[in-house]
């Protein structure tokens, strides 16, 4: 295989700094533009805390174009292997390993089995402390820290008795210090307090041995005890404060990061709902308490789903009047506690949102840090709120634009093509009601002309009543399934009988499904665009086509005029839009009720140039819902 | 009764200004009222060979009108329906309209209509046994279809169908009356069906059927059978 081609693998667990992981993952794969593939192996079998973790980091990995695989294996070396030998990868990339044990990491660390196992993959692991609860796991002071404790005092008693040369205490005590200190690292406090009392009783044994009572200085037990707890102490302080900065520097990784996750999901939203939902989810995954929005609704609150808290406690009402003038809720800084639920002023940049409330799951408060972050949290929902309050307001202040302009160019329309017939009416009306001479031939031509006219005028208004009702959904689409043929049929019936026989050619597969529409609004659609073809290339041959595609239905209008000038594809549906070098006839609506028809159905119209010239109009419609049964075949018993 | 008796019931001055001439100036007789009350009156009084029904009236709706009409009258009822009625319009033909003409209409197509709902009337059931035109021929009594001198086997639904839709030659008949005729009462709902055999009907009886000569569909009403081609007269 190639070698742009072969993936990146990068190999996820749950700890929080996957995200760098997948970070450099998705940097190494677009420097060689290759594809990656984000993998997770399980290698027991039961779910745990971390795997809805995983699924996160692993969606993030999906959002960064990674390929995402989830696979069963015993070992995550083996699994690993496994897929990279089957996938080509070219690099794989591992944080450093997790294995418990330090001597599992001296000699038996993934990367080094995966290397081990002769893979030809370059394997990189992203340098990643150790998770700090992993390490606090065997901290615990059980049997086996007591056993080692002892034993790790005998040793040190043992070398302490191999002292070379005799009497020298001055070499007894590091020992001892020693032993001290590497019992408080590794098994707390506790213990090491244990190892000075029991050091100064073995060295009070070993000065009672002949070894040192001669010559020594019967040096003071109490002394060495002092010294032995000083030491225990301080290694355990500094330990202390290291586990701590090391916690902090975690706790604020894990905080950025779902800061981070909150933030990117919140802009993807586009409703307020959307919202109660991240931000509920978010809540609960980071901090596992309950969490729902609620919004000031008409002298009540409303809550955005999830549906409101358990114990269904919304602030009370006398709040309402401080959050609609967007006065910040109670002291900002506190939350406010309401029954078992605290609530939380989403306050944004001029007012506030809204109330983020929250339930702990065991009714507990949270600490203060927990808090902090919580905060963060408030103070992204919020933005998010009033981006999508802000865009409502665009928006809104858009459509009204719209209706305004579209509202001017209705009586201009109107103004215009409204006028001219009935002008034409008039006045050929006013002619033949003159006590004057007109010919024959002028008189019908006149009449001729008033019913040309009037029947132009009665489509006008037909094609804006019907787009009016159509925009504003007063026409019920009523979709029955029916065969194509029928619609197509009346469709050129209706402009045959007008205008005499269409050269069209109609090409309709025999296999076509029966597709759910409308047969009026269709068949107005068909009669609209063999009509706007006819326009624009009149006299040329057209083709009428239709063929089946995966869940839908295409029906294809074509010419042969002169196509469509670019960039005018979209435009040409617009209402009252007309081609600038179109000539007569066509007020720029028939392509607008076109796409209004096309979009009552929930399918798409597009318009395009043809190749070898001319003009092509796709309409697709949608085969939804359950086609019926055909008729049984069993006539024969009627 | 040589010259029909025509009742125009529409509120609207100016359509009854255009049809009463129209109509007086085709050897019919003619009535108009331009309220659902006077019609009705009129209605019972004149008793008329037919009846033009608008169904937006003033003072009551014309889905009313019709069904009182019915419960004494057998005349046909010709429904002038606006655009914005196409329920009411299938709805109308369902409770006994025999047809329908929606507004705006020409003159051509309102004295066509006229004559093929007067000439139901005058004669009642299936009068002739053979008819042809349009290079169809159907001979009802011994079931041969003939296409341009063709024999054509038709099944037993498909015939029945037929049957029901040159029953009411030139008139339409809605989706929920062939369904009812054709396949009885069960058979309401499932417009597919009909539509389906619509589709082989048109497959052996229409040169092409997708531009149909005889089996015009009406869209989102029903069909309607004409023997000649569809034209102006």
């Amino acid at each position: 295989m190639d070698a742009p081609h072969r993936p990146v693998l990068v190999a996820l667990g749950s700890e929080a700094r996957a995200l760098r992981l997948i970070q450099a993952g998705y940097r190494l794969a677009r420097e060689r533009s290759a594809p990656w593939i984000a993998v997770h192996v399980e290698t027991g079998g039961h779910p745990t805390e971390d795997s809805e973790q995983v699924q996160v980091w692993l969606q993030e990995a999906q959002r960064l174009g990674a390929e995402i695989r989830v696979i069963q294996a015993p070992t995550l070396a083996h699994g690993l292997a496994e897929l990279t030998r089957r996938t080509h990868a070219q690099v794989l990339l591992l944080g450093r390993s997790r294995d418990r044990w330090p001597w599992a990491r001296v000699g038996h660390s993934t990367a080094n089995e995966l290397l081990r196992r002769g893979l030809d993959t370059f394997i990189e692991v992203v340098d990643e402390r150790l998770d700090h609860s992993r390490t606090q796991a065997f901290h615990g002071s059980g049997f086996g820290a007591m056993v080692g404790t002892l034993c790790v005092l005998a040793a040190s008693s043992g070398l302490a008795w191999l002292v070379p040369h005799e009497g020298n205490l001055a070499l007894v005590l590091p020992v001892y210090l020693a032993a001290v200190t590497f019992i408080a690292h590794r098994w707390g406090q506790g213990l090491a307090v244990l190892a000075s009392v029991l050091s100064t009783l073995f060295f009070s044994f070993l000065l009672e041995t002949p070894r040192f009572s001669r010559g020594a200085a019967p040096w003071p037990n109490l002394l060495f005890f002092l010294a032995m707890l000083l030491a225990a102490q301080a290694v355990m302080g500094l330990l202390h404060r290291l586990r701590q900065q090391a916690r902090e520097v975690q706790r604020r990784e894990v905080h950025t990061a779902s800061l981070y996750l909150l933030g990117r999901a919140l802009a993807r939203c586009h409703g307020i709902d959307q919202v109660g939902v991240i931000a509920a989810e978010h809540i609960r995954r980071v901090f596992k308490v309950e969490a729902c929005l609620l919004f000031p609704a008409q002298g009540d609150w409303k809550a955005a789903p999830p549906p409101p808290l358990d114990p269904g406690l919304p602030p009370p009402p006398e709040l309402l009047p401080q959050l609609e003038v967007g006065e910040r809720l109670g002291d900002p800084l506190e939350p406010l506690a309401i029954g078992r639920t605290y609530c939380l002023s989403l306050s944004g940049t001029d007012r506030s949102e809204g109330v983020l409330q929250i339930l702990p799951r065991d009714g507990a408060g949270l600490p203060s840090e927990t808090w902090e972050l919580l905060k963060a949290f408030a103070v992204q929902i919020a933005l998010a709120l009033e981006r999508l309050r802000w865009l409502e307001e665009a928006r809104k202040a858009q459509v009204e634009n719209e209706t305004e302009r579209m509202r001017s160019t209705l009586l201009g329309a109107i103004g215009h093509d409204l006028r001219t017939p009935l002008a034409a009416i008039h006045g050929a009306a006013g002619t033949l009601l003159l006590p004057s001479e007109v010919s024959e031939s002028t008189r019908r031509d006149l009449l001729s002309m008033i019913q040309d006219e009037s029947e132009r005028l009665a489509h006008l208004l037909g094609d804006l009543l019907d787009l009016t009702r159509l925009e504003s959904g007063a026409i019920h689409v009523q979709k029955e399934w029916q065969p194509l043929e029928e619609v197509v049929g009346s469709a050129l019936g209706r402009l045959e009988k007008r205008q005499g026989p269409l050269p069209l050619q109609v090409d309709l597969p025999e296999t076509l499904p029966l597709v759910p529409l409308d047969a009026a609004l269709i068949e107005q659609l068909l009669v609209n665009l063999l009509t706007n073809a006819q326009r624009h290339a009149p006299g040329q041959a057209m083709d009428l086509r239709a063929w089946e595609e995966p869940g839908q239905v295409v029906v294809e209008v074509a010419d042969r005029g002169p196509g469509i000038p670019e960039g005018y594809e979209e435009r040409i549906f617009d209402k009252f839009f007309r081609l600038p070098e179109a000539g007569e006839g066509g007020v720029g609506l028939g392509l607008a009720i076109c796409r209004a028809i096309v979009q009552a159905h929930g399918g798409a119209i597009r318009a395009e140039n043809r190749s070898g010239g001319g003009s092509s109009f796709r309409v697709a419609l949608p085969l939804d819902g359950v086609p019926p049964l055909p008729p049984e075949s069993a006539e024969g018993a009627s | 009764m040589s010259q029909p008796l025509i009742l125009i019931i529409e509120d609207e001055a100016p359509l009854r200004r255009f049809l009463i001439p129209t109509l007086s100036g085709h050897h019919y007789q003619v009535l108009s009222a331009a309220t659902a009350h006077e019609g009705l009156a009129m209605a019972r009084t004149h008793n008329p060979d037919l009846i033009l029904l608008d169904l937006g009236l003033p003072d009551l709706d014309g889905m009313t009108v019709l069904k009182e009409l019915r419960t004494w009258s057998r005349k046909p009822i010709v429904i002038l329906s606006a655009r914005v009625q196409e329920r009411d319009k299938v709805q109308a033909l369902d409770q006994g309209a025999d047809d329908y003409l929606a507004k705006p209409f020409g003159a051509a197509e309102l004295l066509a209509r006229l004559r093929v709902a007067l000439r139901h009337t005058l004669q009642t059931d299936m009068a002739e046994p053979v008819i042809s035109g349009g290079g169809l021929r159907i001979d009802l009594e011994r079931r041969a279809i003939t296409v341009n001198g063709q024999a054509v086997k038709l099944t037993a639904l498909e015939y029945r169908l037929l049957e029901a839709l040159v029953r009411r030659q030139g008139k339409v008949a809605t989706h929920g009356q062939l369904l009812a005729e054709v396949w009885g009462p069960g058979g309401a709902g499932n417009t597919h069906y009909l539509r389906i055999y619509m589709a082989m009907l048109r497959k052996k009886l229409e040169t092409d059927p997708t531009r149909p000569k005889h089996f015009i569909t009406e869209p989102n009403v029903g069909y309607r059978f004409n023997l000649e081609a569809p034209g102006e007269g």
